[in-house]
């Protein structure tokens, strides 16, 4: 049966938390990204998870959305450990989940209403015509109605993002990610995006995870935020814990103040010669 | 979610009952469009008091309901609506385009 | 010592390869041909417009090509045939070479410049954009979403490729016989026919359509295992073509010496 298992809403069991991570490890070609990250995600709640490039946030995403392995740890998603269930129990979860790319990522051969119709198609039984209805309403949530017709292609790096986002709801997900939702955007439309979250969040009682850099966004969609630095957990705490955080690294994030440079001479002369320990690691920047 | 039909004064109620999700959506359509379209009945009443929730799968089957009723010159009527669905039906910025009346006697009398 | 490690290392290399063609291969198979029964049905619409893509795109230049080839056969056979003054075997000659192996091999060759490479370059893109990710996380499997109907077009439209691209060779062929070997256009095809036994065909068609597997597997999963960045696209797409070229001559090996000692009694 491909259309929907379960039934009944919510579907797993109300208490406890919605999302749980266990000394989570992930390493990429023998470099470990994330050394042992734990926390909980509750249920309807909005967890921002922040961190400079590099931080491993990014992976840590990929790692909750099933799309990286934990080479130990276990990552729980509605009450199931994700990494020790079949294939169908996995595929039945993320049906219940929406991941919104940072590029996009719609698929460049549909056009903006068919990608957004791709779930609801490949997954449900509904008619073509509610599945139409389905799409617009969800286009229109995102500010792009009259753009079900356009290819990807045609679109800004805007449009796309919050294309994407649209398609991302089109399951009415229990459980959205957002990888970067607002960088790139100008201030009105990441507004935007941000005040579409606050309504998901309190008409659909979503769990929404945000990856960001972006402050301002952050601490106005976020009950909680997690400060990860080189693949650990800094801090954790609502906003306005992190707000009066005494902890070096979360003022030195929250106050916007650049990394010192190296402090001792010699250490700064050793990092200059000092010969690699090996070639071809994947660059910092980009997460893959 | 259930549906049960009652008839009063040649209109028909439907009282809708649990949850109307991606699963359940298309046996409300079948019903609403069903007594809207093929039965032709010119009011067709919507309670919603039991529904705990409605996705959009739902909402769009209500639209789809709306546009055939406007099409043919009836009407489809919602009432009973709790804070969940409401919100859901104003975060797709539909609540001042469904009929939309707070108990069954409001909407009988409209 | 070192060279008979990194012989040792590229032999396991090579292995794993052709393992992870084989079960990309099997998934898209079990896809295309169990799954249906399972209530997994295949995407039918992408699947014909994939071999409108490979198949029915390919005739003009799959034409051309194997026209030629069927006249530089025939102008190569009679060039050895004249000396024993059996000029009228050349019908013979072509009609068999094209289907046993060369219609088989050229079309393989065609498809793979035009669909082999254009199969890893839009799975390879997908891949770098996140699209392949998006899919998974969609709980859509990429392999049955992409892979599968490509499969499916590749072994059909192969096996009928290359049936036309025999034609094609023979009519090539007939040019010659007609002009330089005193043949009619009508005596030339039938000699064709009657010189080609139902087996020479077949064992053609087996060959190609292992080839469609081959050239799907390949493409596919150099598209699948494209590292990040666009010029790792370019990568794959060069290596899908070039690796598929190796496989297909490689199968095609196996295929004719396995029908040379069938057929041998």
């Amino acid at each position: 049966m491909p259309g929907i298992a379960d039934p009944t809403r919510p579907s797993v069991s109300l208490d406890g938390p919605m999302i749980s991570l266990r000394e989570v490890r992930v390493s990429y070609t023998g470099r470990e990204i994330l050394h042992g990250i734990t926390f909980d995600v509750q249920r309807g709640e909005t967890l921002v998870i922040l961190g400079g490039s590099g931080s491993g946030k990014s992976t840590l995403l990929r790692t909750l959305v099933g799309l990286e392995k934990p080479s130990s740890g276990e990552v729980w998603i509605a009450g199931k450990n994700f990494s020790a269930i079949s294939e169908t129990e996995r595929d039945d979860i993320r049906k219940k989940i929406g991941m919104s790319f940072q590029g996009g990522a719609l698929f460049g051969s549909m056009t903006v209403g068919e990608n957004v119709a791709l779930p609801l198609r490949e997954h449900t039984k509904l008619e073509e015509s509610t599945i139409d209805i389905m799409v617009r309403l969800k286009l229109d949530q995102v500010g792009l109605s009259g753009y079900e017709q356009y290819m990807p292609s045609q679109l800004s790096g805007g449009m796309k993002k919050r294309a994407a986002v649209a398609r991302a709801l089109a399951m009415d997900p229990e459980i959205l990610f957002f990888d970067e939702p607002s960088a790139g955007l100008d201030p009105i439309i990441a507004a935007g995006i941000d005040q579409l979250i606050l309504d998901l969040k309190q008409a659909f009682r979503m769990t929404i995870i945000v990856v960001t850099h972006e402050l301002a966004s952050a601490f106005l969609i976020a009950d909680r935020m997690v400060l990860i630095n080189k693949g650990d957990v800094v801090a954790m705490g609502t906003v306005k814990e992190m707000q009066n955080s005494t902890h070096p690294r979360v003022r030195q994030f929250m106050d916007r103040v650049p990394e010192p440079a190296v402090a001792q001479e010699l250490d700064y002369l050793q990092m200059l010669t000092e010969q690699q320990p090996r070639q071809g690691s994947p660059s910092p920047g980009k997460s893959r | 979610m259930q549906i049960a039909a009652r008839a009063i004064k040649g209109w028909t109620i439907l009282d809708l009952s649990g949850d109307i999700d991606l699963a359940h959506s298309p046996a409300m359509r079948k019903a609403l469009l069903g007594e809207i379209k093929e039965k032709r009945t010119p009011r067709v009443f919507l309670n919603l008091k039991n529904v705990r929730y409605i996705d959009s799968s739902g909402i769009a089957s209500l639209v789809e309901g709306l546009k055939a009723s406007r099409d043919l010159g009836s009407r489809l009527i919602l009432y009973g609506l709790n804070k969940t669905v409401r919100e859901v039906m104003q975060l797709s910025r539909l609540q001042k385009i469904f009929e939309i009346y707070e108990d069954e006697e409001q909407a009988l009398a409209s | 010592m070192e060279f008979a490690r990194k012989v040792g290392a590229a032999v396991i290399n090579a292995l794993s390869y052709l393992g992870s063609l084989a079960a990309l291969a099997g998934r898209a198979a079990f896809a295309a041909f169990i799954g249906p029964f399972l209530g997994r049905p295949v995407r039918f619409q992408s699947a014909v417009e994939q071999a409108m893509e490979a198949g029915v795109r390919a005739l003009p230049i799959l034409s051309l090509i194997t026209f030629f080839i069927g006249l530089i056969l025939a102008l190569q056979s009679a060039y050895e045939l004249k000396r024993f003054g059996a000029l009228n075997y050349v019908a013979s000659a072509v009609a068999i070479s094209m289907s046993r192996e060369l219609g088989p091999l050229i079309t393989a060759i065609v498809v793979i410049g035009r669909s082999g490479s254009a199969f890893a370059a839009e799975i390879g893109t997908m891949k770098v954009s996140e699209e392949i990710d998006a899919l998974e996380t969609m709980a859509i499997d990429p392999v049955h979403f992409l892979v599968t109907p490509k499969f499916i077009a590749m072994v059909f439209m192969l096996p009928c490729l290359t049936i036309w691209a025999n034609s094609m060779g023979i009519l090539g062929g007939s040019l010659f016989g007609v002009l330089q070997a005193d043949f009619t256009w009508t005596r030339y095809i039938h000699a064709s026919l009657e010189a080609l036994f139902l087996r020479d065909v077949v064992t053609g068609l087996i060959k190609s359509f292992m080839f469609g597997v081959t050239i799907t597997a390949v493409g596919c999963l150099e598209g699948l295992s494209t590292g990040g960045g666009a010029e790792q696209v370019g990568r794959s797409t060069t290596r899908a073509v070039v690796v598929s070229i190796f496989l297909v001559i490689l199968v095609d090996l196996v295929f004719t010496t396995l029908f040379f000692f069938l057929g041998a009694h």
